[in-house]
């Protein structure tokens, strides 16, 4: 595979984005402060429909600070963040758990799948609290992550690989503005890895919102573009 | 919408089951518990509901407990035989254990002199069941050729069991010959008596309608007894009705008593019960923060988790009390046996009351787990590591 290719046809993309689609995340002066740490200084980023952004930086830049307030998990200190058009970062929680089931789709490092549910009720869990379980629906979901065979095994069933693609379709379930994951490859080894990348590219093409923290460059350049950070900063 | 409702209780149910199951260790502990605290509220409620029942039935096995005599203003110190039946008939039927009016006079017998007493049997065997008269004792109403004899007397005058006594009243106008077909010990005055039919009695003394005193054996609990008198005494002036107090008050002390001691059991068994519910519920809600955290990122809120854990609790609650309703009615048995031997028998109140409280005692278990559970950050929660 050319790399350089896909890089360019990518960076392409990006400039179509900037000029065709409505952003579906904007932040401004995106601050948030733990004590006298400032693990977000200032951060103004913008994620168009259809986009597929890596966000990179050392240990301790504060990517998973920023990824936990895209997903109204947390709160800035200051600045403002609008999802989808709306300002949420002076929503209440209440407010902002119905923004998370509504607009977000989490994918995590560790998976957190519910270990007494089986694959299907843990894609059937987020529609759950969305709206109302549909197996038949989980189970399309499951098939298009290519685990359809894997529908009543337990999470200890299954491979790291396989979970992380329960986890990928319970965040893709309620059609979520954007997807957000986290190191989704840092606990999996590189065969499996590749299978995600793999998928989250296929998410990618169908036209889904996607924003993933990676420290894996490779990864990193499968995106349409990279938003770094530093000490909190956005660098460069 | 309500098949949106319905399907999302049925999810919502294969969740907690679930849930439950894979703890089951804990979830037994703590229907247990639960169990333990509803059988003793169980119990105690029944013997509690059941007790003053119980208690007065002990009671009246020691006799009559209400007195109606004449009133001071009646010349004769006599009062109708009609006001008695009236009286009877005042006393709601499920209140009144036995009743008998008596009618004293002195007869000659063979050897001497002596006390006869007119009677109803039945009423008299209802209000003393702890006569046993050898021979025993006379069954039909308007008998009067039988009589029953005080050990005493029956002594006195050499009489027996199938003996023959002749009776004459003071003035000798009338004469009957009676059969004795049974003796009683009683230890009181009755010992030197004799008893017959009122009928007869009535033939005997010429005294019409009238009879001097009246004992009746009432169902009557705390001031029931002197409200009762009261309600006789304004109703039929010609009488002065009085509770026999000297047992059922000191009957009252020991069963407030008992009443209060059972309640401060069940007190103390169902604070322990919640501490230990609570305790396990905590565990759990610590247990499960990582899913908590999960389902809040997922877009669960406060109510949505608060439901849930709800829910799981009303789920172990009801199936412990579900167990404490056998075990409680057992128990309550073995006190019924052990304090009154007695069965105590089920009032339907009893079980809605047993669950409403364990309901109560469950969900103020589970109110600081639930707080915690709400508390949870997902946020810190999801970091893993
Ligand atoms: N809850 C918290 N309380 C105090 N400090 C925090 C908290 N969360 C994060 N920090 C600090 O904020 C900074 C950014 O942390 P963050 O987890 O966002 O880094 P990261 O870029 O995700 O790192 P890594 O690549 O190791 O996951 C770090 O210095 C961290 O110590
Ligand atoms: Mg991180």
């Amino acid at each position: 595979m050319d790399k350089r290719i896909d890089f360019d046809t990518a960076a392409m993309f990006a400039s179509d984005y900037s000029r065709t689609s409505k952003p579906v995340i904007e932040t401004d002066g995106l601050t948030k402060q733990f004590g006298t740490v400032a693990a977000l200084d200032d951060v103004d980023i913008c994620i168009r429909e259809g986009e597929f952004v890596a966000i990179m930086g050392p240990s301790g830049s504060g990517k998973t600070t920023l990824l936990n307030i895209l997903s109204c998990l947390d709160t800035p200190s200051a600045g403002t963040y609008r999802l989808d058009g709306l300002d949420v970062s002076t929503l209440t929680e209440p407010e902002r758990a119905v923004i998370r089931r509504e607009k977000i789709g989490l994918v995590f490092q560790q998976f957190h799948l519910i270990p007494y549910l089986t694959a299907l009720e843990n894609v059937m869990l987020a529609q759950h609290y969305h709206s109302v379980a549909d197996a038949d629906e989980a189970m399309e979901i499951l098939q298009s992550v290519g685990l359809s065979a894997r529908a009543s095994h337990l999470p200890s069933q299954l491979s790291g690989g396989e979970q992380q693609r329960v986890c990928i379709a319970r965040a893709l379930v309620n059609e979520p503005a954007i997807i957000l994951a986290d190191e989704p490859t840092g606990n999996l080894d590189e065969e499996n890895e590749k299978l995600i990348i793999e998928l989250l590219q296929r998410l990618h093409e169908d036209g889904r919102t996607i924003a993933l923290v990676t420290h894996n460059p490779e990864m990193g350049a499968l995106a349409d573009r990279t938003i770094r950070l530093r000490h909190g900063k956005l660098d460069g | 919408m309500a098949v949106n409702s319905k399907l999302r209780s049925a999810f919502l149910w294969r969740m907690l089951v679930k849930a439950l199951t894979v703890r089951k260790g804990r979830a037994a502990i703590a229907v247990a518990s639960i169990m333990v605290g509803a059988a003793v509220v169980f119990a105690l409620t029944s013997l509690y509901l059941d007790i003053s029942r119980k208690m007065s039935e002990e009671l009246r096995a020691y006799g009559a407990n209400f007195f109606v005599g004449p009133a001071a203003s009646s010349p004769d110190r006599r009062f109708d035989l009609a006001a008695y039946r009236r009286i009877v008939a005042s006393v709601p039927e499920e209140k009144l254990a036995g009743a008998s009016p008596f009618l004293y006079g002195v007869v000659r017998l063979d050897l001497g002199n002596a006390v006869l007493a007119g009677v109803d049997f039945t009423g008299l065997k209802a209000i003393s069941p702890y006569w046993q008269p050898e021979g025993g004792w006379i069954t039909v109403d308007f008998d009067e050729r039988n009589c029953i004899v005080g050990r005493g007397l029956a002594d006195k005058m050499e009489l027996t069991v199938g003996k023959t006594v002749t009776v004459f009243n003071r003035d000798k106008t009338f004469r009957t010959e009676l059969r004795v077909k049974g003796i009683v010990e009683t230890g009181e005055a009755a010992d030197e008596q004799m008893f017959v039919n009122m009928s007869l009695a009535k033939k005997i003394f010429g005294t019409g309608g009238r009879i001097d005193l009246a004992m009746l054996s009432v169902v009557a609990e705390g001031t029931e007894a002197d409200a009762l008198a009261a309600r006789i005494n304004t109703q039929f002036p010609e009488v002065e009705a009085k509770p026999i107090r000297k047992i059922s008050q000191s009957d009252g002390r020991i069963l407030d008593k008992i009443e209060g001691f059972m309640a401060l059991v069940a007190a103390i068994i169902l604070v322990i019960t919640t501490l230990c519910v609570n305790a396990i519920l905590s565990a759990m809600v610590v247990e499960r923060t990582p899913e908590i955290g999960l389902q809040k990122a997922l877009g669960a809120d406060d109510r949505a988790i608060v439901l849930q854990f709800l829910a799981e609790t009303v789920l172990i609650c009801l199936v412990g009390v579900a167990l404490g309703l056998v075990v409680g009615f057992a128990l309550a048995q073995v006190l019924g046996q052990t304090v009154f031997s007695a069965w105590v028998s089920l009032r339907p109140l009893v079980v809605p009351l047993t669950v409403g409280i364990s309901l109560v005692a469950a969900i103020a278990a589970a109110v600081i787990p639930i707080r915690s559970a709400i508390g949870v950050v997902p946020a810190r929660v999801l970091k893993g590591e």
